[in-house]
């Protein structure tokens, strides 16, 4: 059997386990159990376990289950109804202000928050209801959430460049430096199709009463102290990393103390807060170190097959590609891909075969890390399998169906389309902060 | 079902998640011991060089101890294309078969975490780092861990067995 179709066996040995519904662990791991076996007879034996080993020692992935944690407290201790108060009474009057405010909160969530489990809880639970209730048109605001949430991995910080600088070993800080421009950027995209859209078409968003926004200036900078737990957060968590006070993994333990001392301080640390957080934190993290631990096991044994090669030897010598053309390719079988199979399982077998082939053709493996994760927003909100679309369907309020959801991402999805194609061109949108401020 | 099934079942979730609450709550601990590290160095100016290495163990620990908790969380997911249209007997039968592809998986785990356990024993592994900890304890954690993943896994399809059949143990 030819290593091209020994790669090709297995992926589509994994796509037909995943369609019959069993646990994606278990589908990705038994093939990559079954793979070592035979490819390699009984010593490879240890090969699934040992994944757990260099899994032990990617301790970056200590984030992930204290970025789930803080998550579940922010969204649980109401320090994010405060905030979507805020911008409410300073977005009110805009067409389709609530959904501009809502993207508003997003961007401080994602600036909390490594991963979009946080955006999608506090969207879901309170922007969305708020909005329903006031006759917003339910299928633009159900993409403005998975939109918005799904920035919580660009913005930093963010666990998915945390894993991709583990497999390219490319420096963390620059990685989230990098990603703040796009992040930014892409939000005043949502926000300005938000306002065109609801201009042309005023029913989607009905404007709020005069009397509700009237109130003194007083009162509205009042509102704005909503916005320095948030700010405070931030600052001990991304800047005393980027400081070089914390270490990455340290600075996420102190972003999860600061919410919960923020919680705590504000009456909202019950018992049965903390229970469920506690609780939830366990069953995500476990789901996702599940999935990563047989995808590292799976990923090896492809490794030993020599994919890296047969994959940079497909493209160059058999296809002839410039290396544009290559680019391209690798980012379009990667959407597509990851619309089949799981969008975490998929970063952690492909970018070890995409990433030294990049490096080889010349490109930023800084830049190419940020192309990389908008392109795991788009697999995590597009279906049929995306993170963001279960996680939605599981939090959305029952009158949202779920062909709502999947009518409600084309705009959002197309946004990011463009924003891709906008950073491929110019770099500079990515690059220039690290560079900025690696250079002083 | 037989009452031995049943009786099987009823323990082994139980044991799942007992472990599993206890397990939840290391969070708490990966936490402090990492603010530790950071608060003795920044502060105390005393550099401790176990901190992180602590937390990765206890991570290790809270995923493999805690995956049987998370089964009957009902937290991993599925690619639901064309199972969330099937009916719940259905679903039941589909996962009675594909369990067969878990169970593999999680045995082919347990033989390489025993040998690799053996291994650490016969010659005193340590982790190659400053603080040179014994390897033992955590593989016998991550052993004891994926025993009661297999058994959790086991208790599972009984009761999809069950739930194929339109009944309801536990």
């Amino acid at each position: 059997m030819s290593y091209e179709l020994i790669a090709l066996t297995m992926f589509g040995g994994m796509l037909l386990l995943m369609l019959t519904g069993q646990r994606v662990f278990a589908a990705i791991g038994f093939v990559s159990a079954a793979a070592a076996l035979l490819l390699y007879g009984n010593g490879a034996i240890e090969m699934p376990f040992n994944a757990a080993f260099k899994l032990f020692n990617w301790y970056p992935m200590l984030t992930l289950p204290l970025f789930v944690y803080m998550g579940y407290v922010l969204s649980e201790s109401g320090i994010a109804d405060d905030l979507y108060t805020m911008f409410h009474v300073w977005f009110g009057r805009i067409n389709g202000g609530l959904a501009v405010g809502t993207i508003g909160l997003m961007v401080v969530i994602s600036a909390m928050n490594g991963l979009s489990v946080a955006g999608m809880a506090i969207g879901a639970t309170i922007a969305l209801p708020e909005m329903l209730r006031r006759g917003y048109d339910k299928v633009m605001i159900t993409g403005v959430v998975q939109a918005g949430s799904s920035l919580g991995i660009l913005v930093p910080p963010s666990v998915v460049l945390v894993l991709y600088g583990m497999i390219a070993r490319q420096p963390v800080g620059r990685l989230w430096l990098a990603g703040v421009f796009p992040g930014l950027m892409m939000a005043a995209f949502f926000a300005i199709y938000i306002v065109i859209r609801c201009k042309m078409q005023p029913e989607l968003a009905p404007v709020v009463s005069k009397e509700e926004l009237d109130m003194p200036f007083k009162e509205k900078l009042r509102y704005l102290r909503a916005g320095i737990i948030p700010f405070l957060i931030f600052f001990f968590m991304t800047g005393l990393f980027l400081m070089g006070i914390t270490s990455l993994v340290e600075s996420s333990a102190v972003g999860a103390t600061a919410a919960t001392i923020a919680a705590i301080s504000k009456g909202c640390f019950t018992r049965k807060v903390i229970e469920e957080s506690v609780r939830k934190t366990l069953g995500i993290s476990c789901m996702f170190m599940w999935v990563i631990l047989a995808a590292l096991s799976f990923g090896a044994v492809f490794d030993g097959i020599g994919a890296v090669r047969a994959i940079e030897s497909l493209f160059i010598t058999t296809w002839h590609l410039s290396p544009w053309q290559v680019l391209v390719m690798m980012q379009l079988s990667y959407i597509i891909m990851g619309m089949f199979l799981d969008d975490t399982a998929m970063l952690v077998i492909v970018a070890p075969l995409y990433v030294p082939l990049i490096i080889h053709l010349g490109f930023n493996p800084i830049w190419y890390g940020v192309l990389y994760t908008i392109t795991c927003q788009i697999a995590y909100m597009t279906p049929p399998f995306g993170y963001n679309l279960f996680l939605m369907r599981a939090m959305a309020p029952p009158e949202i169906t779920l062909p709502d959801i999947y009518r409600s991402i084309v705009p959002f999805v197309l946004i990011m389309v463009f924003s891709l194609i906008l950073i491929m061109i110019f770099p500079q949108i990515t690059l220039w902060l690290p560079d900025y401020i690696y250079a002083k | 079902m037989p009452k031995i099934i049943v009786l099987y079942v009823k323990y082994v979730d139980a044991i799942s998640i007992k472990v599993g609450r206890a397990t939840m709550y290391l969070i708490f601990a990966m936490i402090g011991c990492l603010l530790l590290g950071s608060i003795t160095r920044n502060i105390l100016h005393m550099p401790l060089s176990w901190t992180v290495e602590m937390a990765q163990f206890m991570i290790t620990a809270y995923y493999i101890a805690g995956g049987a908790y998370s089964m009957i969380l009902r937290e991993h997911v599925r690619m639901d294309l064309i199972y969330e249209h099937l009916s719940e007997k259905t679903r039941a039968k589909v996962d009675v078969v594909t369990t067969f592809f878990l169970l593999f998986y999680l045995l082919v785990l347990l033989f390489g975490s025993v040998s690799s356990t053996m291994y650490a024993i016969e010659y005193g592994q340590r982790n190659f780092s400053q603080w040179n900890p014994s390897m033992i304890p955590i593989k016998i954690i991550m052993v004891a861990g994926i025993v009661l993943m297999i058994l959790e896994s086991i208790s599972v399809l009984f009761k999809d067995i069950a739930a194929a059949r339109g009944i309801k143990i536990s």
